[in-house]
């Protein structure tokens, strides 16, 4: 079997590029006297080979210290140096060899090497540096567009999550099972509770409001976020009645600290859905906020099965989870699991 | 006349309030009852045999889905529900008719002048609820040939399809309308209606369903078997 040769950009730009400067080399060569093929081949392949190896030292150098991904202010202090030792051991190299050939293959050359020097130190070390200017600039260039392309793309890809996010949080919250579901509980407030079916009124307005009107804003306080999840779940218990009890234990230290957006009503929002609208007593919502070495800790706990099999918790968790990687790294933790009949979801944010 | 008696099955009581509002205006229907989930449905339904079902589908730990498999017969039923019609209709169910929650006026008249032409001419073999493939039905009994035996399994065969039942042949035989089922052998429940020609070879009574089929009816229940063709 044939078995696919692929050459990189890298190398394909390392041969085409100093393949191009050798044989505009060689051609200056060939238009002055004594032109001579086979020196000319050797001379070709020797430049392209040392050429690509200084470079090519150059390249593995920048890549161990991490130089692709250096901003630009960081970098141009870094080329300079880089430009005039490149042309120092272009110098070195260029001369040496040149002077090698001389030697072999030019009959009756007997210049030391120091005078030989000296005569071409300049003009070469010129030459080098702004060829070594050349190839950084255009390595450099290519991996800071490279990395700008791909800022982009995960910009781009981070706000079709965002969108997602708030798209989902906003069918989540105006999930249309629980608004129809709310209009048809208020229906019948106005006759049995008029007070209530006005609570309700003001109550879902407010839900509306925040789902309509703040898609763009990420993270919030955690005073917000419990005040939304307040409104909520005193919502729900409109409908569910004696069915729902809820228990909201937190602290006023962390009242101003910045969470994700609905990260803890997509927690509770699943506790009612999943755990207790399918009890037919209903139970206990606590929701919990503990600091823990600086870390916050979340948890949302409810009466009911963990059932790994049901894929219609997937999406909002899921894209919790995303959200959280996205904001915090590996910092954040989400985890759910069920202990005795009551299942327990915690995220852990890191206290910044 | 003869009112239709209803039950009401929601879980949420505002929702159950709704129903009972909107059934007020029509005095030809009376609430036999209502229930918060699928097991109190289930007590009532056999208590009182209620002509038709207002029935939720999301409910807890039961759905309204399974509380009509749970029945060998299943009342005629309109489901309410918060969701879409289509995500409901995508169940492929044939019930009488759907209402999405928050429930118009006029949609629920509608909903009543169905019932009410509907419920006249139900099938007095009534109807039974089941799953194939994926997908609910609910199958008139007096379209069924002929019912067997298989295991802790019923096989219901209609016109060339056949649908499993979990239930057994003693469980469907108390159910079932006596006049039209007979029970002809241990594995076997036949509908009067398919029966084409009855022979005796043997001693042993014979029976040709019109679909075809040949069965034999047992020595045990020959005796009841003459009388039941008799009596009509």
């Amino acid at each position: 079997m044939k078995q696919q040769v692929t050459i990189s950009l890298y190398w394909k730009c390392q041969l085409i590029g100093w393949s191009v400067a050798a044989l505009y080399w060689g051609y200056t060569g060939y238009n002055q006297p004594g032109f001579n093929w086979g020196l000319s081949i050797l001379q070709f392949t020797t430049d392209v080979a040392v050429y690509i190896t200084i470079t090519h030292l150059y390249h593995r150098f920048a890549v161990k210290l991490g130089w692709q991904n250096l901003g630009l202010n960081k970098l141009l202090p870094r080329l300079v140096p880089a430009v005039v030792l490149l042309g120092l051991v272009y110098l070195f190299v260029t001369v040496s060899k040149v002077y090698l050939f001389r030697v072999w293959f030019k009959p009756g050359f007997s210049e030391a090497f120091g005078d030989f020097f000296d005569f071409y130190r300049d003009s070469i070390f010129v030459a080098g540096v702004r060829l070594m200017s050349i190839w950084l600039l255009a390595y450099h260039m290519y991996h800071y567009s490279k990395r700008e392309i791909s800022i982009a793309r995960e910009n781009a890809r981070l706000a079709v999550i965002t969108r997602d996010a708030q798209l989902n949080s906003l069918s989540a919250q105006l999930n249309p099972h629980f608004l129809f579901n709310s209009l048809n509980n208020i229906k019948a407030l106005v006759i049995d509770d008029p007070k209530s079916a006005r609570r309700a009124i003001d109550l879902l307005a407010d839900l509306l409001r925040n789902s309509l009107y703040s898609g763009d804003k990420q993270m919030i306080s955690i005073k917000e976020e419990l005040e939304l999840v307040k409104d909520y779940l005193e919502l729900e218990k409109l409908r569910l009645e004696e069915r729902l009890q809820y228990h909201i234990e937190a602290g006023d230290e962390y009242h101003s600290m910045l969470i994700p957006r609905l990260c803890i009503q997509t927690l509770v929002e699943n506790a009612i859905k999943h755990g207790i609208s399918q009890q037919k007593q209903g139970g206990l919502i606590r929701v919990q906020l503990i600091n823990d070495h600086d870390n916050l800790i979340v948890s949302v706990s409810n009466p009911g099965r963990l059932n790994p099999t049901d894929d219609s918790s997937g999406l909002g968790l899921k894209n919790l989870t995303e959200r959280l990687r996205l904001q915090y790294k590996d910092f954040a933790h989400f985890t759910i699991s069920e202990t005795n009949g009551i299942v327990t979801a915690t995220i852990k944010i890191p206290v910044s | 006349m003869k009112k239709i008696m209803v039950l009401i099955v929601d879980d949420e009581r505002a929702a159950r309030n709704e129903i009972r509002r909107l059934l007020a205006n029509y005095p030809d229907f009376e609430i036999a009852g209502e229930a918060a989930n699928a097991d109190d449905a289930l007590k009532i339904i056999n208590d009182q045999i209620p002509d038709l079902l207002f029935l939720d589908i999301q409910m807890p730990e039961k759905s309204g889905f399974d509380l009509l498999e749970s029945l060998e017969k299943a009342p005629p039923v309109i489901f309410t529900t918060a969701y879409d019609q289509y995500a409901v209709k995508a169940f492929e169910v044939s019930a009488l008719d759907y209402l999405v929650k928050p429930i118009r006026d006029e949609r629920f008249e509608k909903a009543i002048a169905q019932s009410r032409q509907r419920l006249g001419k139900t099938d007095p073999a009534g109807q039974i609820f089941v799953k194939d493939r994926q997908q609910y039905h609910f199958i008139q009994w007096s379209s069924v040939h002929l019912i067997e035996s298989m295991d802790n399994y019923a096989r219901i065969f209609l016109g060339d399809k056949t649908v499993f039942l979990k239930s057994s042949l003693n469980q469907l035989e108390d159910k079932l309308t006596s006049n039209i089922f007979f029970r002809i052998n241990r594995a076997q429940i036949v509908n009067r209606q398919y029966i084409q020609t009855i022979t005796t070879v043997d001693g042993r009574l014979k029976i040709t369903l019109s679909t075809g089929a040949q069965l034999e009816v047992s020595e045990r229940q020959s005796g009841k078997f003459r009388q039941w063709i008799a009596s009509k």
